[in-house]
């Protein structure tokens, strides 16, 4: 008895509203799009396939698939995202499993509820597409797609059919320009909380790429050039030369024979008053990708900074409380005199020229005749320095596996790597002779922009030293420097052969010259700094600029409140005058020859009709009936008969203006 | 459990029916909808909508996203926003009752309403519906315009029924929130007994029955002007060819007296069923086009005949002994 009942009603659901279900189609595939380059295809395909099916149904008046169709189908979608990513979490399985629910849900739309369902999974899929990405085009891609899933809400929440695109739009669009202010409003001064409060998921190694807190360059035979933003700087006055440009990041100072490790975060509050501040003074801002780390990166050697909880540790290397979770922007300034603060005691010079015993044996032997033959520390530097240019050593992105002594392998036998080989081998042959000695990673130059006058650096751009103490002051040695000057002279690009290079990053250097991707790294720059870098410090910055000293998170809610309730009152009583104002000239008319008629006898009853107060009044002014008859006739008729044309409501609104009756007379009595 | 909360929401509805009918009154047939009785909360999508919200923005902080927050913050703000045009949308409508034609007890009233826009936005689906009622009709309206519409009541049983009261509402623009007015309208609709099957009651031997064809097609009375509910088969079609105007034969019954559909000339039996076929009588009546008049209980419809006689007559019979004969 229930099953044709059933069958009927699943006819009937496809049938219901073939416009409303185009429109939910449509959002859908905005809200999907981001996402096609990223997921497993078979999952746009099962959209496509299921909403041509869907839209097919509906004009053939076929039914929807019933329970024993769909259940088996939606455990064969879910399965497949299982299977396909091994997990359900993470940005990818995440929005794999929306596209899925939403393409299972639209085979039983069957009234308002499925419908909304659909667009509300449509909301998270965009959520999801700026999980993936936040680039330049991401607000525009933010209002067109929520201006079209909104316009599909719109449409589904109409009790029957949809209404034509251009209104829909229009009043999709209005609703979202007049949320605009609101939602600025609420983006500047909503308090942010500092996340996070689960576990990110990992998104792949490319994320993490860069810096590291230890450095094994024996175990590299390729080093893959990264061409991710590590930061951005912009400079207040003129940028210093780009071998100048060292930014420190981690220092490693322990050795075990093959890999560079960082120390402990211990940190010396007066290290920052020992700066040798002989040079002058660079001022600079950076905006720092997030990397997940607790480092800060500045020009060496940074004096003052006011990146807010960030301290110098002993190796005077910048750390934050937190990790850097978020694109943060702080301000900075250097001296480049080479150098940096420290302090030496007979721990910390044990340390610092602390080697594995009974490692790298060839390299002890070279420095022990050499620093006999040298007659200062200085010296014997720099017969290290010489030993890399004349000899031939090369420098390379590709270099060989070094054997279990890495350092005698390289100096001895390979002869080529890169900044970390050299860095490293440097460090051990200094200490090897007496002289602590640490290496320091960071990133070198960086690709200047002439128009934002800020600086662009890489992932690829990073670099690693050496610095010596050389009785008052850590100085900086940089052994690549010997073997490749043109690295720290031009940069990376210039130290590697083109040939080797990927193809987008020969797009990038080939857009380079023509200013136009300049122009759009400008822009990038600026959208990363104000927009995507907008966070709990940007919020105190704009707070103090509204003249408050202290900023608290007090002053955020208040402000906040009363933002949003002198919004809401503007908007509220410019709808509600529009409204009045808004009346059409008919009623603007009527209006008027009821407050005339009311002078002449008495005001209308609110629940009078034309002509019924025209009879009651023409009773008491019996003079008045015929011009009575005739307006409030007239109006009934453009009122009611649907043939009020503009000329017609013009010529009554004239009439009525004529129309001057004498006040009530004094002697009748009321 | 469930039961005991059914019959507590129950009787919290009530008294907010209450509360609302006193705060205010009874309506007048012609009602603009001021903001005061205005009333607006969030729909079961609207509270979906607002969780959805507060899980982005959890997102966003989680990893510190901005243009999650920027989502977020939009979508928050474009539901604020729309509780104003939801309101608005209602606000300042022009309702006008305009009744409804009586139907026999059991079909399904077509109550008229005129609804009145006099800005110059269109007001997006407004919704018409009884409380407690599944029947409603939406409408769009345009920019200073009116527009009739026609919402179905079912009728409960013969006699005037006081309607419910009336429910006008909007879930414009986006369906999360739902603004609504209620009006207590002074309106009702009547229904006209049931008539009993042509057969039933009408045995032979029938006195009336028999009066009425004794009205018989034997006495001529001559011809007069047609009215609305004479009978097709008397207008004398050969005048209308011939003069253009259509006139109907008339007849007097051998007595020369009207019909009398009589309570006491039916057979006893139930007072329902007595009406039923009272009402077929009635009906059978107009048909033919006879004068007749009615004597039931209490009310003495004199003699005459047509569409209105009939409504006099069905209007007698259905507000018969009923209690809820609010006014005549």
């Amino acid at each position: 008895m229930t099953a044709p009942l059933d069958h009927e009603r699943r006819i009937e659901a496809t049938t219901g509203s073939a416009g409303q279900l185009l429109w939910l189609i449509a959002a859908l595939g905005v809200a999907v799009v981001p996402h096609v380059p990223h997921v497993a295809p078979w999952i746009p395909l099962l959209i496509v396939l299921i909403s041509a099916w869907r839209l097919q149904a509906a004009r053939r008046r076929r039914p929807l698939p019933s329970a024993w169709v769909r259940v088996p189908l939606a455990v064969v979608g879910f399965a497949g995202v299982f299977i396909t990513y091994r997990q359900i979490t993470g940005v990818d399985a995440g929005s794999a499993l929306l596209m899925v629910m939403a393409a299972m849900k639209l085979l039983e739309t069957r009234g308002h509820r499925d419908r909304a369902v659909v667009v509300f999974l449509c909301f998270f899929l965009l959520f999801a597409a700026f999980l993936r990405e936040q680039a330049l085009w991401g607000p525009v891609y933010l209002f067109s797609g929520v201006l079209f899933v909104n316009t599909a809400l719109l449409q589904v929440s109409r009790q029957r059919d949809a209404i034509a695109a251009g209104p829909a739009f229009a009043t999709a669009g209005r609703l979202l320009l007049q949320a605009a202010p609101l939602a600025i409003l609420l983006f500047l001064l909503f308090p942010r909380v500092p996340g996070p409060f689960w576990a990110l998921p990992q998104r792949g190694a490319q994320a993490k790429a860069g810096l590291a807190e230890s450095m094994s360059p024996g175990d590299i035979t390729e080093l893959a050039l990264s061409d991710a933003a590590a930061f951005r700087v912009r400079f207040d006055g003129e940028p210093p030369a780009p071998s100048q440009l060292y930014w420190r990041g981690p220092v490693l100072s322990d050795f075990d024979g093959r890999n560079w490790r960082m120390r402990d975060f211990s940190f010396f509050p007066s290290l920052q008053e020992k700066v040798n501040r002989n040079g002058e003074l660079v001022s600079y801002e950076v905006t720092l990708e997030p990397h997940g780390r607790r480092w800060l990166l500045a020009l060496e050697t940074p004096v003052f900074w006011d990146a807010p909880k960030a301290v110098a540790t002993a190796p005077y290397q910048l750390v934050r409380f937190r990790p850097v979770e978020q694109r943060t922007t702080y301000w900075a300034r250097s001296t480049l005199t080479g150098s940096t603060p420290g302090w030496m005691t007979d721990r910390g010079r044990q340390a610092d020229t602390r080697l594995p015993a009974g490692s790298n044996p060839r390299s002890m032997a070279w420095a022990t005749k050499a620093r006999a033959a040298a007659a200062s520390d200085q010296d014997y530097l720099a017969s290290i320095l010489q030993m890399f240019r004349d000899e031939p050593f090369f420098y390379s992105l590709t270099p060989a596996l070094l054997g279990a002594q890495s350092v005698d392998d390289f100096v001895f036998n390979t002869r080529e790597g890169f900044c970390g080989h050299y860095a490293s081998a440097f460090v051990v042959l200094a200490r090897a002779a007496g002289i602590p000695a640490r290496v320091v990673t960071g990133y070198q130059g960086g690709e200047l922009n002439p128009l934002a006058n800020h600086l662009t650096v890489r992932q690829a751009d990073a670099h690693a030293w050496a610095e010596v103490w050389l009785g008052e002051h850590w100085v900086r040695y940089d052994p690549t420097a010997a073997v490749a000057p043109e690295r720290i002279q031009w940069g990376i690009d210039r130290a590697i052969n083109s040939g080797s290079l990927a193809g987008a990053e020969q797009l990038r250097r080939g857009l380079l010259g023509s200013g136009l991707y300049m122009s759009w790294d400008a822009l990038n720059a600026a959208w990363n700094r104000w927009v995507l870098g907008f966070g709990p410090d940007s919020q105190t910055q704009l707070l103090r600029w509204t003249g408050i000293a202290k900023p608290t998170l007090r002053h955020l809610v208040v402000g906040l409140a009363t933002g949003m309730s002198l919004f809401l009152a503007l908007f509220a009583s410019w709808q509600y005058l529009r409204g009045r104002r808004g009346l059409d000239p008919l009623a603007r008319a009527y209006r008027e020859l009821c407050a005339r008629t009311a002078r002449a006898a008495r005001a209308r009853q609110p629940a009078e009709g034309p002509e019924e107060y025209a009879t009651a009044v023409a009773g008491l002014r019996p003079e008045l009936q015929a011009d009575l008859k005739s307006l409030f006739g007239a109006y009934a008729r453009l009122r009611y008969d649907g043939a009020a044309s503009d000329q017609r409501v013009a010529r009554f609104a004239a009439a009525v203006r004529r129309f001057r009756p004498a006040r009530r007379p004094a002697s009748q009595p009321a | 459990m469930a039961a005991g909360l059914a019959a507590l929401n129950n009787r919290f509805g009530q008294a907010l029916r209450a509360w609302a009918k006193r705060r205010q009154g009874i309506d007048p047939p012609d009602v603009e909808l001021q903001t005061r009785r205005i009333y607006i909360l969030p729909t079961r999508a609207g509270m979906i909508f607002a969780v959805i919200a507060f899980v982005m923005m959890l997102g966003a902080m989680n990893y510190n996203n901005n243009l999650g927050f920027a989502l977020t913050f939009l979508l928050a703000a474009v539901g604020i926003v729309s509780i104003h045009h939801c309101h608005h949308n209602l606000a300042l409508l022009r309702v006008s009752a305009l009744g409804a034609e009586p139907v026999f007890a059991g079909e399904t009233w077509q109550f008229r309403f005129r609804l009145q826009n006099q800005r110059p936005d269109t007001r997006w689906q407004i919704r018409l519906n009884w409380d407690g009622d599944s029947h409603d009709a939406c409408v769009d309206l345009d920019a200073a315009n009116h527009v009739v519409v026609e919402l179905p009541l079912d009728s409960p049983g013969r006699g005037l029924h006081a309607v419910p009261r009336l429910r006008v509402a909007t879930c414009y623009p986006l369906g999360l929130f739902a603004s609504w007015s209620w009006l207590n309208l002074d309106l009702n609709g009547l229904a006209y007994p049931r008539p009993a099957a042509r057969a039933d009651g009408l045995a032979a031997g029938d006195p009336a029955r028999d009066g009425l064809d004794a009205t018989g097609e034997d006495d001529y009375a001559g011809m007069r002007q047609w009215r609305p509910g004479d009978s097709p088969r008397r207008i004398a079609w050969k005048a209308l060819a011939r003069t253009g105007q259509k006139l109907v034969h008339e007849y007097r019954g051998g007595a020369g007296a009207p019909v009398w559909i009589d309570w006491d000339s039916e057979p006893d039996g139930d007072d329902e069923r007595r009406i039923a076929r009272l009402t077929r009588r009635v009906l059978d009546a107009t048909a033919t086009g006879t004068d007749f008049g009615l004597r039931v209980p209490g009310v003495i419809v004199p003699p005459d005949q047509g569409m209105e006689q009939r409504h006099r007559c069905l209007r007698a019979l259905a507000l018969l002994h009923t209690t809820s004969a609010a006014a005549p």
